[in-house]
């Protein structure tokens, strides 16, 4: 029982992590019918900027989290002026998502090439003592509750951005519909550009977070994309509450599978998800129920 | 001029280069050359799929190596020779991959391509994680391959199956997708439903698609594993995926001969990015990049500008791209269809939903 709570707890924790990259999923997907092949890679860069302020400027942790999620938000908007933008009217979706895929492996490399190659793996330094704390029976790490607490923040904050903000009307809107949003004057273009932004911002926001728990190398952000689209998909592809349910999700099942049957089934979990709910239920636990046909 | 540069004398001219090189080149030279053979069956198959089936499924890397591994772990385990473990190999790279079109039958786009991806990655693991069967991360040196009573090494053998596989298969691709089948498959990628009512079966031919990209690539696999000697995880991992991406957008979507040109073009390029040490990421993905924006058809696009009798019956035009050009060489009865965006509420009002005449 002990086992199983430690488990269900850390599987929470990262949980949260995951959740916050799908919603940058989520909230580009519903935009734009795009999946941001180089989301992954949102979270891989936001971690290295992290990392580049605080352990290698010495900065303090938050003004290196604002910036680092500054960062990305501007990193998002490039990946909407070079892969969506200019293809988005006169190409098909495969080409949207071959110049994605191009641009994941570009920024990859580039990571590769500024923070050290292969097989090297930066260490962040904690945040907090990193003692155990004993809380109602279950141990947690007080770094995880710290994590925990910080990615529901940034998720709620998310959710009064898009119910309270101008922005985040616009964005539902456009979401929502977007040749009706065009009718009424929203420039949708701009529209589409900013959600790549906030998704950027928010996957980078979860890369920031989850430093000082893990190690950073240019190749986590594939690893992550992965897991975080598998708890996208789970909820659904279209639903907010549906990607942060799919967070926790894929966060616990990747526990217990690591936890019952073998480590590395952690890795692979998040793929057999993707694979079942993809072919008996494509429209996952909170979608729309409906998938377009023609 | 028209003569020299025929498509068919520039045909022969390749393959009798690709045969005589293993005589005049020095033993890295002709490494090279058989990775080119089969980077062109590999972007052949996958430009089957995605070019002409518009199936844009990530898991080709995937099936060579399962090709590859499915070969020397049959000669490994069970001291099978490479005559029958190579078909072995391919045979088990064709049925998952017949068995990925079941997802596809239900998914499209973005949802089947990240299917295909959790299916590749999934593979990747089990090659890096199944130890007791795929021996793990390290990878495994597959028995030698005896060629007996041929006098000649395992490099040479191997080198010449390559070549012969590399031209029947290109060949085979040719005029495949010029018969029924390749118009099915262009009829599937211009509008599902407009396929459907012309009487094309989906299950058919999408199961037929993705069957025979497995088998390219499970044939590159196989040879693969014979030529390198050597079977491990790595060479099989998304890098894989994006070349073989590169090499089919590199040569041109939807053109079996640009294909051709893709494969030798990409393999050139991968060992120069090699020898001057710069990011093959970088490289690749940039690539990608590049020819998706600026260039979406590839360079048999400058080809066929100058030299219009390397016209092929079903060649690619992007929506709104069709120029007298393009259509200038065709003969009257082409079939050729204007390829339309995916969403169908995109087209002009103009064109008729559903394309063209198929």
């Amino acid at each position: 029982m002990e086992y199983l709570s430690y488990l269900v707890a850390t599987g929470i924790s990262t949980g949260a992590l995951y959740a916050l990259v799908a919603l940058g999923i989520v909230v580009i997907y519903k935009a734009t019918q795009v999946v941001n092949f180089a989301h992954g890679e949102m979270f891989m860069l936001g971690g290295f900027f992290a990392y580049t302020f605080h352990v290698m400027l010495d900065w303090p942790y938050l003004p290196s989290f604002a910036l680092a999620v500054a960062l990305a938000f501007g990193v998002g908007i490039a990946v909407d002026r070079v892969a969506f933008r200019p293809l988005m009217q006169r190409q098909t979706l495969v080409s949207v998502l071959l110049v994605m895929i191009g641009l994941s492996f570009v920024l990859k490399g580039v990571a590769r090439w500024l923070w050290g190659g292969k097989g090297d793996y930066l260490t962040f330094p904690p945040l907090i003592s990193p003692e155990p704390l004993s809380f109602a029976g279950i141990m947690v790490m007080s770094q995880q509750l710290v994590v925990l607490g910080a990615a529901c923040a940034v998720m709620v904050a998310f959710a009064l951005f898009f119910k309270l903000t101008r922005a985040g009307r616009f964005m539902q809107a456009t979401a929502d519909n977007p040749k009706a949003a065009k009718l009424v004057g929203l420039r949708t273009d701009r529209v589409y550009m900013y959600t790549f932004g906030v998704g950027s911002a928010v996957a980078a926001a979860a890369a920031v977070l989850m430093a000082p728990l893990t190690l950073l190398y240019p190749d986590i952000g594939f690893m992550l994309f992965i897991k975080a689209f598998a708890a996208a998909v789970l909820g659904g592809l279209t639903s907010i509450p549906g990607a942060v349910v799919g967070g926790f999700l894929i966060g616990i099942i990747e526990q217990l599978a690591a936890g019952y049957l073998h480590t590395a089934m952690q890795e692979v979990a998040a793929f057999i998800v993707i694979m079942i709910v993809m072919i008996f239920i494509p429209t996952g636990l909170f979608g729309l129920g409906r998938m377009r046909k023609v | 001029m028209q003569v020299l540069v025929g498509k068919r004398a520039f045909l022969t001219a390749l393959f009798v280069f690709l045969f005589v090189i293993p005589w005049i080149a020095n033993e890295y030279h002709t490494f090279v050359a058989n990775l080119i053979l089969l980077y062109v069956i590999l972007s052949l198959g996958l430009n089957l799929l995605i070019g002409f089936a518009g199936q844009l499924a990530l898991a080709n890397a995937a099936m060579y190596g399962i090709g590859a591994y499915g070969t020397g772990l049959l000669m490994k385990h069970f001291g099978l020779p490479f005559w029958i473990s190579a078909p072995g190999g391919v045979a088990i790279a064709v049925i998952s991959g017949t068995l990925l079109a079941l997802p596809a039958l239900r998914l499209s786009g973005i949802y089947l391509a990240l299917a295909t991806l959790a299916f590749a990655q999934f593979t990747f693991w089990l090659m890096t994680h199944w130890t007791p069967v795929t021996f793990g991360a390290g990878g495994f040196i597959p028995p030698p391959i005896d060629f007996s009573p041929l006098p000649i090494t395992q490099e040479t053998g191997i080198y010449y199956l390559s070549w012969g596989a590399a031209l029947v298969l290109y060949v085979f691709a040719k005029h495949a997708m010029e018969s029924p089948i390749g118009r099915a498959f262009v009829a599937i990628r211009d509008g599902e439903v407009a396929a459907q009512a012309l009487g094309i079966d989906l299950l058919k031919y999408k199961s037929l698609a993705f069957a025979l990209s497995g088998f390219y690539a499970g044939v590159a696999g196989a040879l693969y594993s014979g030529m390198l000697g050597f079977v491990g995880p790595e060479s099989f991992d998304l890098l894989q995926m994006v070349l073989h991406k590169a090499a089919v957008v590199l040569g041109g979507m939807g053109s079996v001969i640009g294909s051709l040109i893709g494969g030798v073009l990409l393999t050139v390029l991968v060992e120069l990015t090699k020898e001057f040490k710069f990011s093959i990421e970088v490289a690749f993905g940039g690539l990608l990049i590049v020819f998706v924006l600026f260039q979406p058809n590839g360079v048999i696009v400058f080809v066929r500008r100058l030299l219009p009798g390397w016209n092929e019956r079903l060649h690619y035009v992007p929506p709104g791209k069709e120029t007298e050009e393009d259509f200038g060489a065709v003969p009257e009865t082409d079939p050729e269809a204007p390829a339309e965006p995916d969403d169908p509420a995109e087209v002009p009002a103009t064109q008729p939903r559903g394309g063209g005449p198929v």
